[in-house]
């Protein structure tokens, strides 16, 4: 990646953290998240800082299985070993830390982790369709807006609301045009830089700082691409990767398929396009939210139609070659959705399809190297 | 009869003749045997016979048969039409070629072991049944529904998964729900008379087995743990009257020990608890290892157990709704481990052990299903306080590992002893 803006990042990382403590000095409060269903507009509309909570590296999970079982997803693992090792700064300055009941793994683990902050759990419905569970999850937001407004004293008005929809809308829209770049054919960026930016800027405090930032990278790119630059050959296989979240420090998979020759063009995940939605500014804001939030299609969601939906869009709209379906290990939402993801990505479109199973450390990473690297072959055909 | 419900009938053979002899192997060599048990060794025996014979009866007869993995389903309803209803295959390594084709190799056994027996046509109950009823407990058994359904229709009740006013409010609406859906089955409408029949029907069994479970407190315990195990097993699918009449026998028959000081082992030996995932039949593995091993099992903390049978609904209702609230009321009492905080669960754990008085639990969870394994720290945690040792045990349905599990409740059961 352009040094530059490599450089960009890493120094607004560093001073985002003395920035955080600052602003928590002066007062303001610190809300950590670690699920996309957590609607951090009640943060932001509250005057609080939402922070994302570490959980994506391999570190802390030897720590996390003196307590958790070995056999769980390494991201319920890793973000339970960061707060019990006292490890992310972010957990560390957050004054109440927002959980849910997405999965099984995640609903147990927040019972313990309730021990080391403060911790309130939205409870997820766990179907879209039901006559009930739109009004059951507005009153959750609900609820997680009264909690926020006792924890920082301020009463969330609707205006309040509305203005930090405005900003967050903003911000996913900067992060849209940024996951849009790879779009042309050939893309100007890699996988693994799209996943740099986005995992670096999603610790950011300061929206503002992070849309104005984020807008001037993808004019840069833009730049790059109009002269015809790019990291991969023309030829190169584009890649969908669909399933998990992934951060920095698991990212593996989309190591390997690009250092094998392939470009990942596309993340249909929670870090990846399934956060860039709009939400809609008329509304009542709070029923605008609610809506919005539990149309996200997670495996959680039974039955989960909004994956299909979205995989149909995106497979069309970046011109994918192939699909790779990420699960972490022993995640059996993604792991059992597969089957389906499978059956439809083959039978509608044809595509090759590749389900890869494994968790944030090295030791399969040459077993996964030889089964990518057949893959490709497949996809090229 | 068996063509006619589409069994695979060679493999369907194979598999009576393997259980027979793991049943001679494991039930008939247990010394000092209630008498009343013959009831319940005929009833297994007639578990792929006899039984099927009287659902197809009832079928012929314009009755539906309703198929359930778990015991959240609100059976009162299924009677309150005339609908019987039975627990599907769920308990044997069956079909696992079948079914890793269709889900992951780490899936729990229990949910491995209904879609094998579905792909590999070898469950005559979920042939037989004409509605089958799944849940959203967990993450494997939310997922694999969605899979299931393409092979047998499957109607999903939405569980939730805390115990708060509005979450009673959504269980209110899926179980009136689900009162539409049996009515919409069978033609019937469910009416006070009906439903406070089913709901009598189901308490009456309920009874006879928390009175078998209040004996297995004497000291010595009047009966095995495999045998009260095999008990609550088998009220998942027989004749609930029958059944009923046959449980309150054997307790004649076990009161009349406890009087007499009769029990099934010596006194001084190691009394467990059970705690944990649901052992459906024919999963008598780890009851079978403890009780070879010189313990004797004295309540099971599982939905095949005390979970089940613990809570009663109330019978006062007037009206229909007062008896689905009822129902509503007795069945988020329900403390499976799919639900979040649960402290009632360990709260029942340090209870039972008090009650039955434990020299140790035994935590048992199938492998791969989270919210038992996860759960089970904050029980060990809460059984040491008291003083009560844990032994944790994860398996599958497979016998690789009994050497290996035999070796470890061997050795917990040693240090207990000391």
């Amino acid at each position: 990646m352009d040094i530059v803006i490599l450089n960009r990042l890493q120094q607004l990382s560093e001073r985002n953290l003395l920035d955080i403590a600052q602003a928590k000095r002066e007062g303001r409060k610190v809300i950590g998240f670690y699920c996309l269903y957590s609607p951090i507009e009640i943060a932001v509309a509250a005057g609080a800082i939402p922070v994302s909570l570490c959980g994506t590296r391999n570190d802390p999970i030897e720590a996390a299985e003196k307590v958790l079982p070995r056999n769980l997803c390494p991201l319920i693992k890793s973000s339970y070993g960061y707060a019990a090792t006292d490890t992310c700064p972010y957990f560390r300055f957050s004054d109440l830390v927002v959980g849910e009941t997405t999965c099984d793994g995640k609903k147990k683990m927040f019972e313990l982790l309730a021990e080391f902050r403060p911790t309130h759990i939205l409870q997820l419905p766990q179907t879209q369709e039901s006559d009930g569970a739109l009004s059951f999850w507005y009153n959750e937001v609900k609820k997680f807006k009264e909690r926020v407004e006792k924890e920082t004293g301020v009463i969330i008005t609707d205006e309040r609301l509305s203005h930090a929809i405005q900003l967050t809308n903003q911000e996913r829209k900067a992060k849209q045009s940024l996951m849009d770049l790879p779009k042309r054919n050939p893309s100007p960026i890699s996988g693994l830089e799209l996943l740099t930016i986005l995992f670096k800027t999603g610790f950011f405090m300061d929206k503002r700082a992070k849309i104005t930032l984020i807008n001037e990278i993808v004019e840069e790119i833009q730049k790059r691409a109009d002269q015809g630059e790019g990291p991969f050959d023309p030829k190169a296989p584009r890649i969908l990767l669909t399933g998990v979240p992934v951060g920095l420090g698991s990212e593996k998979v989309i190591r390997l398929i690009e250092k094998a020759g392939a470009n990942v063009v596309c993340f249909e995940n929670c870090t990846g396009y399934r956060s860039v939605f709009t939400i809609d500014e008329k509304k009542e804001p709070l029923q605008a939210i609610a809506e919005k939030y539990l149309a996200i299609p997670c495996s959680v969601m039974s039955p989960n139609p909004g994956r299909i939906e979205l995989l149909t869009e995106l497979i069309k709209e970046f011109s994918v070659d192939g699909v790779v379906d990420l699960t972490w290990q022993a995640c059996h939402t993604y792991n059992i959705e597969s089957y389906n993801i499978e059956t439809f990505i083959t039978e509608k479109f044809g595509l090759p399809f590749l389900h890869l199973e494994t968790d944030y450390s090295e030791s399969d990473t040459e077993q996964l190297r030889v089964r990518i690297e057949a893959f490709l072959e497949m996809v090229k055909g | 009869m068996w063509t006619e419900l589409g069994l695979n009938l060679e493999a369907h053979d194979e598999l009576l003749a393997v259980l027979g002899n793991a049943y001679k192997d494991i039930y008939m060599k247990q010394e000092n045997r209630p008498k009343g048990m013959q009831y319940l060794d005929f009833v297994i025996s007639e578990a792929h016979g006899l039984r099927i014979e009287e659902l197809m009866e009832t079928k012929r007869k314009g009755n539906k048969v309703v198929g359930t993995f778990c015991v959240y389903v609100p059976e009162e309803l299924i009677l309150a039409v005339g609908g019987t209803c039975v627990g599907l295959c769920a308990g044997a390594e069956i079909g696992i070629d079948e079914a890793e084709k269709v889900l992951p190799r780490n899936t729990c056994a229990l949910i491995k072991s209904f879609m094998g027996f579905k792909l590999a046509g070898l469950c005559p109950y979920i042939q037989a049944s004409d509605l089958v009823v799944g849940e959203t407990t967990c993450d494997g058994k939310k997922k694999a529904y969605e899979i299931l359904n393409d092979y047998k229709e499957t109607y999903v009740m939405e569980i939730p998964q805390m115990k708060t006013e509005r979450d009673r409010a959504l269980w209110r609406g899926e179980i009136v729900q689900f009162k539409e859906k049996v009515e919409q089955l069978t033609g019937r409408k469910v009416t006070v008379e009906t439903l406070r029949q089913g709901i009598k029907i189901a308490n009456a069994t309920r009874r006879a087995l928390q009175r078998l479970s209040g004996l297995r407190k004497a000291t010595p315990t009047p009966i095995s743990g495999l045998d009260a195990l095999l008990v609550n097993q088998i009220a998942f699918y027989d004749d609930p009257l029958r059944f009923t009449k046959s449980v309150n026998d054997l307790c004649d028959e076990l009161e009349d020990r406890v009087k007499k000081g009769i029990g099934v082992t010596k006194n001084g030996t190691p009394r467990i608890l059970v705690s944990g995932s649901p052992m459906a039949v024919p999963n008598w593995k780890v009851p079978y290892i403890i009780e070879t091993s010189g313990a004797v099992v004295v309540a099971e903390e599982s939905c095949v157990g005390e979970r089940s049978t613990r809570d009663l609904v109330k019978e006062d209702g007037k009206t229909l709704d007062e008896m689905i609230d009822a129902i509503t009321d007795r069945y988020m009492k329900i403390d499976c481990a799919c639900f979040t905080p649960n402290v009632e669960r360990t709260d029942h754990i340090l209870e039972l052990a008090k009650d039955f008085k434990a020299d140790g639990v035994v935590h048992y969870s199938i492998q791969f299903c989270t919210p038992y394994t996860v759960e089970a720290h904050k029980v060990e945690k809460a059984l040491q306080q008291k003083g009560i040792p844990m032994l944790r045990i994860e398996t599958d349905y497979g016998m690789e590992d009994m050497g290996q599990l035999k070796t470890r409740i061997e050795a917990f059961l040693e240090m207990l002893r000391k």
